[in-house]
């Protein structure tokens, strides 16, 4: 849940010294993002989509290279970040299995599935394996509920699932 | 005139039109070929406000869920004062039970883009932001690719607008979203476009007036724009041909409309159907029947947010009286979601009401608070550890959160009210069954002592 406040004054930030904003990155946005909106901020969102999308999640030093080079404050970046559940600003496994627990994936078993799931890779839901391979994630509806149950992983949407099915998928994953 | 040829799906094969396996994404070239982008050259011919009076005659009515007219919605603009005017494209389809505007997105993307420029030239609005859901990855990706055609074809950006015969310019851009439901409001999609959380707005003001970044801003779903090709390619009169009049003296629900059904049918699946067809027919003709045989215990209307049709309401019409006719909010998205006899309608309320839950952005405290409080009761009553006491408790939190009894931003916490009102209400003694006799414990000493 975005609102819960979480205290901040002791956050430590972890810092390499290798910028996760590089040159390239920023000529790519300053060229065709922030023309697409009236106010830097605009651009915050597929900014974020993109670091993640390059590092697997947004730690918090990445935050303030944005804020810095959109010229706001990095506690606006936090605040967006933080609001949204699709971006993480906790590391995550390699792969993010995401099973639908809205009401159509129920009705048609999705419980089976989730429970199989969390024995298999011995996590709960919002959990990562200590291998770091899978981050396991109860979402809610992914808007496929005519092939109920579904499963988001990472980028690949898997319908009318069953357990074998999700078993077959997941067994192909490399490490 | 009932919906005799698919209207919106006429690129996309569905049942009884055509196999759904046969569908593949319709990209500029084929588009084209099938008569695409005719109708934004047939509209720029005309004056932007025939455009709008053609909207406005052919009662299209929003098929985001609220219902209200499009054209109508139009007019509420202010004149162009030479500042930027913005087109919002709602593609959050996060209510649970839909996914309709997927299917347009997944397989004729082209159609939207049309109705967006259709949209944009006849409102003056001078940059779309299609704002798609973040876990419609794919789709994200599909409505990329076919923007990347239509600009260089020659339909958005400098010189666009079909290939600069036109003095009006549009640029289109996609916005993702990331996995928050309340972007669906249109006021918290601003914000989100704006790169903010998102947060709803109180209003007024309206959107229309000050919407993005401050300035006037027209939000609507993508079936609605795509309706507004067929519309300027017939006439607001074939539009009014197909759906039905209200039966109640209310506003009509005029055309097609795309119904996804999902839960215990056959053959789920999203279907172009009239407005106004009976639940029963859209499952029994269009999804094979119940699955199983098994006997209707209820549907969802359209969208969790909009409530549930009990047991003897499956001869409900679809249509845009539903909510004053059977007791539920409304026709919401049109995409039901159906329960068979051994559903279990107290998981079924505790399942909503964790989605609200979730969801809910946190600004309002009886939205906020409540449905954690109303999840906390409804999970115990499913345990079978309540009592009667937690019963009514439910029933007076649900019903004091929303828009409508007036203490919340948005319609979200009016979702939440609906839903479990109508599952307690239309099927109590289920949850009779599973709550203890509140027993207030009293000592009483008799004779003196
Ligand atoms: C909590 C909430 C969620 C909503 N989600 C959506 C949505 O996912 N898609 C959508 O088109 N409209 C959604 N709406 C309705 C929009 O606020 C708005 O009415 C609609 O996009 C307007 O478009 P239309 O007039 O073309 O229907 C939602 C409304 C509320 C209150
Ligand atoms: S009703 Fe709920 S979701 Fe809507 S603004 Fe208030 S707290 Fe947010
Ligand atoms: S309920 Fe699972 S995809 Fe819609």
């Amino acid at each position: 849940m975005a609102w819960i406040v979480k205290p901040s004054a002791t956050t430590q930030i972890e810092r390499r010294n290798e910028p996760y904003l590089t040159k390239e990155m920023r000529d790519g946005y300053t060229a065709d993002l922030l023309p697409r909106y009236e106010t830097s901020m605009g651009a915050l969102m597929p900014i974020l989509h993109d670091v993640q999308h390059r590092n697997g999640w947004i730690p918090k030093q990445a935050m303030e290279e944005i804020a810095a080079f959109l010229g706001i404050a990095p506690a606006d970046v936090l605040d967006t970040a933080s609001f949204y559940e699709e971006f993480h600003t906790e590391p995550t496994g390699k792969y993010v299995v995401g099973i639908c627990q809205s009401i159509a994936c129920e009705v048609c078993g999705h419980k089976a599935i989730l429970d199989h799931v969390r024995q298999k890779l011995g996590i709960e839901p919002h959990e990562t394996t200590d291998d770091g391979k899978f981050t396991l994630l109860a979402l809610e509806c992914l808007g496929s509920c005519d092939t109920a149950p579904v499963a988001l992983v990472n980028d690949d949407l898997h319908e009318g699932l069953t357990i074998e099915a999700l078993d077959a998928v997941l067994d192909r994953l490399p490490d | 005139m009932p919906v005799t040829d698919p209207v919106l799906l006429k690129r996309i094969p569905t049942a009884p039109w055509g196999d759904p396996k046969k569908r593949t994404i319709v990209g500029y070239d084929e588009y084209v070929r099938s008569g695409g982008y005719t109708m934004l050259e047939k509209a720029l011919g005309m004056t932007p406000e025939a455009i709008v009076t053609e909207v406005k005659d052919s009662v299209l009515r929003g098929r985001g869920g609220a219902g209200f007219p499009c054209g109508v919605k139009w007019t509420f603009l202010p004149p162009p004062d030479g500042g930027r005017r913005y087109l919002a494209v709602n593609c959050d389809e996060a209510e649970p039970g839909t996914f309709k505007d997927r299917l347009l997105v997944d397989f004729d993307p082209h159609l939207v883009l049309e109705g967006i420029a259709i949209a944009c030239y006849a409102c003056r609005l001078d940059t779309a932001y299609f704002f798609i859901r973040g876990e419609y990855r794919h789709q994200a990706k599909v409505m990329e690719n076919a923007l990347r055609e239509a600009y260089d074809k020659g339909i958005f950006g400098t010189g666009g607008l079909l290939g600069g015969t036109s003095d009006f310019a549009v640029e289109c851009y996609v916005h993702r979203g990331a996995g928050a439901y309340i972007c669906g409001e249109e006021t918290g999609l601003l914000e989100a476009i704006e790169g903010k959380r998102g947060w709803p707005r109180i209003k007024p003001p309206f959107p229309a007036v000050k919407g993005l970044f401050g300035r006037p801003t027209i939000v609507n779903n993508v079936e609605t724009l795509a309706a507004v090709v067929p519309i300027i390619e017939h006439g607001a009169d074939w539009w009014k041909g197909m759906g039905c009049e209200s039966s109640i003296g209310g506003p009509p629900s005029f055309g097609p409309k795309l119904m996804g059904v999902s839960g215990h049918v056959n053959t789920p699946g999203v279907f172009e159907v009239d407005l106004g067809i009976p639940l029963r027919t859209l499952v029994e003709t269009h999804c094979g029947g119940m699955r199983g045989g098994k006997k209707f215990k209820g549907a969802i209307a359209g969208g969790v947010s909009m409530g549930i049709l009990g047991p003897d309401q499956y001869d409900a019409e679809m249509d845009f009286d539903i909510g004053r006719k059977y007791e539920v909010m409304g026709l919401g998205t049109a995409c039901p979601t159906v329960f068979d006899e051994d559903t279990d309608m107290v998981a079924v309320a505790r399942n909503i009401s964790r989605f609200f839950k979730n969801e809910s952005c946190g600004q309002c405290t009886p939205c906020r608070e409540g449905a954690q409080w109303m999840f906390k009761l409804l999970s115990r009553i499913e345990r079978g550890d309540a009592t009667t006491k937690d019963l009514d408790l439910l029933l007076e939190l649900a019903g004091s959160m929303g828009i409508m009894p007036g203490t919340t931003i948005c319609g979200l916490a009016d979702g939440h009210n609906w839903a479990v009102r109508t599952i307690v209400n239309k099927y109590l003694p289920e949850f009779e069954a599973r709550v203890k006799p509140y027993h207030v414990p009293v000592s009483v000493t008799v004779g003196a002592s």
